[in-house]
């Protein structure tokens, strides 16, 4: 008796949990399960007649073509370069992308003058509103041959300027230094959070049996930040495959000297299908990239999930 | 019971959401019929890239015109490509669509059986059409069948120069000839750079110089070719077997070299802000004035042309229309009647091309034709992708600078007397069992093609890396399907 009135006031409480999901629900219902049907459009040849409907047109008018539209990806002899440069990137971003923001906002959580750290914060924030397109003619304006900031510079030192456009080595660094630039902001914010929401009698215990500040950070700010790290960490591995277009495509301005060192899967797909509408081949490419996100998806949730349980998200 | 009762029912209701959702996506189409009055209300989409303020007034004007004299009005809708693309990769319904050669393709759709097959119709529903579009019925010709009418404008394109007479006449007194060669522009490079050496004399950005390879007929983007001359059967050649192109890459490459162009130009979108650049490239047609306006540039505008006029399937193909294989009989006949007016009615083409007269345009005294302010701020729109080119109005620049009211008769004289034809008798590269190693190729060629076209990089070098490359990728088996496609075609159509 006792219990059946537990569980339905539980189940009420429920009820108006679920009222509340309910918007997020229906969004991820219609804009992430529904259009899984389009995972079909990799695995056939697509053919529209015209008048038909969409889902008629994929489903009985298409041929199975089986892997046939992944083969582009694999033809080009630079297919291992390029997996190679999407996987450096990512695999940088990924730690750099850690670190940074979290370096950054111990740092910040420490300065207690309000006014200077938000205006930090915004400063840090910002970048990550603006389009790749500004960011790329805000990189030229630096890097311009004849009137960029910095060439004026190198000619003001007695030096010649560099033709940074026609200059591969320089890139892998402006493009690390760039991505982070603008992405960090953005994560800082929701690190700094997580340490502002850290009980502050940890750390006034720990002056009491007087810990230094790197003996706090290590002790006390780390460990509480690690569920934070690891959510961050494992949301970001299952884009390992994907690249930021705008800063592969837009900041190097497609400019052909650098392509080996710019060139990602998202370019190389760019690149190969913008003169024909293939949306077959398009579909294969990222039906790739979201496979393969996946699996690393599952893979280091169950690896965090064995180290610390407390941390895995599923 | 109760919480299976409760599953059940949850399964139910997703069952009912999934299907009501897909039976929301399956009819999706919906189509207009015949209003009452037996007018037919069309459903056009065409090409461009930007919708004119007062696009709507305008078809108004044109509809009351149509709709009298024969009973079809439209719904006009400008599409960017990649809209066009969606629309037609959806199955979305639509009567009238703008196909060409280079977006939207006409042979790849026209294969596929997306466009009504209008041979027998054209000649049956209007043979006025079918008169006036002649010989270049051609281009729209496969396997024998019509899904298109080519739309008649500047059929082949000649490339040209466009350089400050007032600077190389008047200050240098160098004569700027008719024609010359592509090379022959040096001189003039040479002489400006002497006297401003900070500056860059030859407009470049990133695409390159505009129709720059258009004296090879293109049968896969710019990278595979058949040359409009030569020895013997045509021939399929990758880009760099052509020697006159490599002779204009290596040019480039000095011209680079040389501080003639900007030492950025493949990173540079645009140069039309800098009205000081002396030497600037067009495609157009002999007689186009709409270079030559002192006023737009601050100086007199000389052309001299350098290419062309080549015609090939490719370029005949530059802008048509087709109508939607979906439709019935009697709107398919509509759309063949609409497309007849705007190809023989000059007061009703010109509604489309220029607005309406007195408010967006005025005739002039030797009927051509000057946009107004309104006209030019309100609707500004290309001419070719909405029909007939040739049978509107011709556009004078200014009162003070008549444009020749006969020009498209000349051009297509012109056509006649000089032009070099294509010698593939309007061949088609049926891609689609090669389309992997096509987009494989396409990709590597991206990589080099801005810095190549640009004469950033030196072709001796670059070219060597591409070809190693796209050799891998299966250049040779692409080449084969091509010049066995090509061979067999040419032989079962040998006149």
């Amino acid at each position: 008796m006792r219990k059946s009135s537990f569980s339905r006031s539980r189940r009420r409480e429920n009820r108006q949990l679920r009222l509340m999901a309910l918007p997020a629900v229906i969004w991820f219902g219609l804009f992430c399960y529904l259009p899984l049907f389009g995972i079909f459009f990799a695995f056939k040849e697509f053919t529209p007649v015209p008048g038909r409907s969409l889902l008629e047109n994929l489903f009985i008018h298409s041929p199975w073509v089986g892997l046939r539209n992944f083969s582009y990806l694999f033809r080009n002899p630079q297919s291992l370069a390029i997996l190679g440069n999407t996987l450096f990137y990512n695999v940088i971003f990924l730690v750099a992308g850690i670190v940074i923001p979290v370096f950054l906002a111990v740092i910040l959580s420490e300065i207690h003058q309000k006014k200077f750290t938000g205006l930090v914060q915004m400063a840090l924030v910002l970048p990550y509103f603006l389009s790749w397109v500004i960011v790329g003619y805000c990189v030229y304006g630096f890097l311009a041959t004849d009137q960029g900031q910095i060439n004026s510079i190198l000619r003001f030192l007695g030096r010649e300027g560099i033709q940074w456009y026609q200059s591969p080595q320089y890139w892998r660094l402006i493009l690390i230094l760039v991505g982070i630039w603008k992405s960090c902001g953005y994560s800082l914010v929701i690190y700094l959070c997580s340490i502002t929401a850290i009980d502050r009698t940890l750390y006034e215990s720990a002056s009491l049996d007087g810990a230094t500040f790197w003996q706090k950070v290590r002790f006390i700010t780390l460990p509480m930040l690690r569920p934070t790290i690891a959510t961050i960490f494992i949301l970001s591995i299952g884009s390992l495959l994907s690249s930021d277009f705008g800063l592969f495509y837009q900041v190097p301005m497609d400019s052909g000297a650098l392509q080996e060192i710019t060139q990602t899967m998202d370019v190389y797909v760019y690149k190969a299908l913008m003169q024909q509408a293939n949306f077959s081949f398009s579909s294969a490419a990222a039906f790739l990239q979201s496979a393969v996100g996946c699996v690393l998806l599952i893979v280091s949730n169950v690896i965090i999930r064995k180290v610390d349980p407390a941390s895995a998200l599923l | 019971m109760r919480q299976s009762s409760s599953r059940k029912g949850k399964i139910f209701w997703s069952i009912l959401a999934v299907t009501g959702l897909a039976a929301g996506l399956m009819c999706g189409c919906g189509r207009r019929e015949a209003s009452g009055d037996g007018v037919v209300n069309l459903r056009w989409v065409t090409y461009g890239t930007s919708v004119p303020a007062d696009l709507k007034e305008v078809i108004e004007a044109a509809n009351a015109y149509s709709a009298r004299e024969i009973g079809v009005t439209v719904d006009l809708e400008i599409q960017p490509s990649e809209m066009l693309n969606l629309i037609m990769a959806s199955g979305e319904y639509y009567d009238m669509v703008f196909t060409c050669e280079w977006l939207n393709s006409y042979d790849t759709n026209a294969a596929k059986g997306l466009y009504y097959d209008i041979t027998d119709l054209v000649k049956e529903e209007t043979p006025a059409l079918y008169d006036t579009i002649g010989d270049y019925w051609e281009a729209a010709e496969l396997d024998g069948h019509l899904y298109g009418v080519p739309t008649l404008k500047d059929m082949g394109s000649e490339m040209m120069f466009r350089l400050n007479a007032d600077y190389f006449e008047g200050e240098k007194g160098m004569e700027i000839p008719e024609r010359m060669a592509f090379g022959e522009i040096e001189p003039y490079l040479a002489a400006y750079k002497e006297d401003f050496p900070y500056k860059y004399p030859l407009a470049m950005d990133k695409a390159g110089i505009p129709g720059f390879t258009n004296f090879l007929e293109r049968v896969i983007s710019t990278i595979i070719y058949i040359p409009y001359e030569g020895e013997g059967s045509p021939r399929a050649i990758p880009l760099w077997e052509s020697e006159e192109l490599m002779k204009r890459y290596r040019l480039l490459h000095q011209w680079y070299e040389a501080g003639y162009i900007a030492p950025d130009a493949s990173a540079v979108e645009s140069t039309t802000s800098d009205k000081t650049i002396p030497v600037r490239f067009g495609v157009a047609w002999r007689g186009y004035q709409g270079y030559s306006n002192p006023a737009d540039w601050g100086f007199q505008v000389k052309t001299s042309i350098y290419d062309g006029p080549y015609l090939s399937r490719a370029t005949e193909q530059g802008a048509m229309l087709a109508i939607c294989a979906a439709c019935s009989e009697e709107r398919a006949r509509a759309a063949l009647r609409y497309i007849e007016l705007l190809n023989t009615d000059r007061t009703f083409r010109d509604i489309l091309a220029y607005g309406i007269e007195g408010k967006h345009f005025d005739y002039l005294e030797n009927d051509t034709v000057l946009r107004t302010e309104t006209g030019i701020s309100r609707y500004m729109v290309p001419l070719y992708p909405m029909g007939s080119v040739v049978n509107s109005s011709v556009e004078s620049v200014s009162r003070d600078f008549l444009a020749d009211p006969e020009q498209w008769k000349k051009v297509y004289e012109g056509y006649e007397e000089y032009a070099i034809r294509s010698r593939t008798k309007g061949f088609v590269y049926d891609k689609t069992r090669k389309e992997d190693i096509i987009a494989a190729i396409t990709a590597i060629y991206n990589n080099y093609a801005t810095d190549l076209r640009t004469g950033t990089s030196d072709p001796d070098v670059v070219i060597p890396k591409m070809r190693q490359e796209m050799e891998t990728a299966g250049l040779a088996e692409l080449m084969e399907d091509i010049q066995q496609q090509l061979d067999e075609y040419l032989d079962t159509n040998r006149d």
